[in-house]
């Protein structure tokens, strides 16, 4: 598909989903005619028509609701939430209903469904626009959680999350929408979940992160290079199944590690990423495994710069695991 | 959106009623269902209280821990099944509803092993009692929370409608479920799209302790469909006749495409809400006495008798039956054994993933 950004390559990823299986269909508000307010499902309302490009009443629970409910009766809704933030209307169908059915029907029943949210910080839109509540979901057994960083690892994530049998929420850096442009391959391919991706070899210290924080990780990486240490990079790609065996080879091999996420501190993903290192490779450690995370105040408006995990404070981080 | 029916009139002020409290038909139109039919309904009211019974035994026995009696429902449950296709329409129960999935043919020994969590629970023994569900009957696997049911419901119609199946669905809940957000995700939704789809709302007038007149100032339940542009029924939900004629006519208007209803079944419940629930706390004995003798068991069975159909000896021979089925479902249910350790890891997702692979191996 040439050259594409991230939100380019949702739209022409679901096209091409619902081009090979009439099963799929899209719900959610705005997704018809305005082709969603990010442009995400833009010209498929005008391609598949009402009955698979479903503008529904402005209601979370609703679209999640339903979701289940068409996945139950063999559709493979893919649902949009508006933002990551607007979850909680409809978190009790995300975390009761789809979660859990197959586990309470003793799986009679399932709900293969997608919940796409554009997710994040630094796009000034306060604490209602920009929120990372990716710990909500790993904390609730059912949901494969996703969060890709590229327009080439969305079509491969995306596609697997439609052809998935179980809910999948596919989180979407949404600062990163148009930020990244880069060669999407035509041909059909999957990424599997649970398979980070090293984004950079290195030797000094291992950086880990996923999602929108993956730019200033990189970031960081380069300003390492620049003074000599160098930083391997792992991008995780997806939190529920998370890739423990390729964080755990780096990371004993190198034995220094920065682990990065915008989502507040407590109990952040990176928690249980730490937990797990100290409990399973703590003889190879060389320092503490060091977070950069969101700090644990509501999402704030004025001071997004600050709150974000930027290159500095992911450089200062680097240099407390080097001082060890 | 066609708010009008052949036979009824929605939004009626007094509750439609078919059969009087002597078991004398009431009905303005011929009663053109034959004997056995009517016999079929009596039937599965009787098993559904049977069931019921059995039931609060076990529960005595320490067997099961949990029960929520629903003598004085079974009529409306009963109705709604008579209504629907077995196996082909779809039902989203909430957990009062034995009398549903008896009448829809579910065998007992699923439900007793549901209650007790033995291996006969196609559930696998997942959920506490009053919580079964039945893929094999289209029987939506009862969820706790309340009115989280009415959102899926609706998306299975949806389906239907866009698949152009041919299909319905029936959701049902009580009153207080009308107060949760989801009652209005859900009939706003369903109205919106026309989908084929029956709100049953058995108001019992209780959301455990909670009296009607604290859930609601509207005067009815059916009140509200007038909002979602949908067409709401008030039926007496003690009278088997009147819910069975109104749900026929309210599902083949949703199989014919006519869209979604609301019918309110008012109905009382004669026990409390639950093994664990003290009625007495919050309604006076003279009101349970009152309703009562309004037992749509008893009034159906009046009914028969009136008509030649039913005789008292024939009544004791059903009963013991009836007992003699559940007792040997009871005994199927238990012989079938506790759900392994190993069952509660799966399920979770289609394939065991590591981390519960590790977590399964660190228990076993």
């Amino acid at each position: 598909m040439g050259l594409a950004t991230i939100v380019q390559t949702i739209a022409h990823t679901l096209d091409e989903e619902m081009r090979r299986d009439d099963r799929v269909v899209i719900l959610g508000e705005d997704v018809g005619k305005r082709g969603g307010v990010f442009l995400a499902t833009e010209a498929l309302f005008q391609k598949y028509g009402p009955d698979r490009v479903i503008d529904t009443p402005l209601s979370e629970a609703a679209i999640i609701g339903a979701a289940v409910g068409m996945a139950v009766h063999g559709l493979r809704p893919v649902a949009e939430i508006q933002f990551a933030d607007y979850i909680f209307p409809g978190f009790d169908q995300l975390v009761s209903q789809a979660a859990k059915l197959r586990y309470r029907s003793g799986g009679q029943f399932s709900a293969p469904m997608v919940i796409r949210m554009p997710a994040g910080g630094g796009v000034k839109g306060g604490h209602h626009h920009s929120q990372s509540p990716e710990t909500h979901f790993v904390h609730t057994p059912g949901l494969k959680v996703v969060y890709p960083s590229t327009p080439h690892d969305t079509k491969g994530l995306l596609k697997t999350a439609i052809r998935d049998d179980d809910p999948v929420v596919f989180m979407e850096p949404k600062r990163l929408y148009r930020a990244i442009k880069e060669e999407v391959p035509e041909e059909d391919y999957c990424i599997e979940f649970g398979k980070a991706h090293l984004r950079r070899k290195g030797d000094d210290v291992v950086l880990v992160s996923y999602g929108a924080t993956m730019a200033e990780t990189l970031k960081a990486a380069d300003a390492l290079h620049e003074q000599g240490i160098s930083a391997e990079v792992i991008d995780l790609r997806s939190l529920l199944p998370w890739d423990k065996t390729t964080v755990c080879r780096s990371v004993a091999r190198v034995g220094r590690v920065v682990l990065v996420s915008e989502a507040p501190r407590m109990a952040n993903f990176m928690s249980e990423v730490s937990a797990t290192l100290t409990e399973e490779i703590l003889d190879a450690l060389l320092a503490p495994p060091i977070r950069v995370t969101g700090f644990d105040t509501p999402y704030p408006y004025a001071y997004d710069r600050e709150y974000l995990p930027g290159p500095n404070r992911i450089l200062k981080a680097v240099q407390k695991v080097l001082s060890y | 959106m066609i708010k009008d029916s052949q036979l009824f009139q929605p939004f009626s002020e007094k509750p439609i009623r078919l059969m009087g409290d002597a078991g004398e038909w009431l009905g303005s139109f011929e009663l053109n269902l034959d004997s056995d039919t009517l016999l079929k309904f009596y039937r599965d009211m009787l098993r559904a209280r049977l069931f019921d019974e059995r039931l609060l035994l076990l529960h005595r026995r320490g067997q099961v821990s949990f029960v929520a009696p629903s003598a004085g429902h079974e009529a409306a449950q009963v109705a709604v099944a008579a209504a629907l296709k077995p196996k082909k329409d779809w039902v989203f129960p909430y957990y009062r509803e034995p009398g549903l999935l008896l009448a829809l043919g579910v065998p007992a020994v699923e439900l007793f092993g549901q209650a007790m969590a033995t291996r006969a629970d196609p559930n696998r023994g997942r959920q506490m009692p009053a919580h079964p569900g039945s893929r094999d009957f289209n029987v939506f696997t009862v969820a706790s929370v309340i009115a989280s049911h009415l959102p899926p419901a609706v998306g299975t119609a949806i389906s239907m409608k866009v698949r152009n199946t041919g299909e319905v669905v029936v959701a049902s809940f009580g009153d207080g479920a009308t107060s949760e957000g989801d009652f209005h995700a859900g009939l706003n939704f369903a109205g919106v799209q026309g989908a084929p789809i029956v709100f049953v709302c058995q108001n019992n007038r209780y959301a455990i302790s909670v009296e009607y007149h604290k859930q609601t100032a509207a005067e009815t339940i059916a009140s509200k469909a007038e909002a979602y542009g949908l067409p709401g029924y008030l039926v007496d939900g003690m009278d088997v006749l009147a819910c069975f004629f109104v749900m026929r006519e309210a599902v083949a208007r949703a199989r014919q495409g006519f869209g979604p209803s609301l019918v309110e079944m008012q109905v009382y419940r004669l026990g409390p809400h639950s093994s664990a629930d003290d009625d007495t706390r919050y309604r006076p004995v003279e009101e349970v006495e009152t309703w009562k003798t309004r037992d749509p068991l008893a009034r159906m069975h009046r009914f028969l008798a009136h008509r030649g159909l039913w005789s008292r000896e024939e009544d004791l021979a059903l009963r013991t039956e009836i007992e003699r089925e559940f007792r040997q479902a009871v005994e199927d249910a238990q012989r079938a054994g506790a759900v392994p350790l190993e069952w509660m890891f799966e399920d979770v997702f289609a394939e065991l993933p590591d981390h519960l692979r590790e977590q399964r191996r660190d228990l076993l």
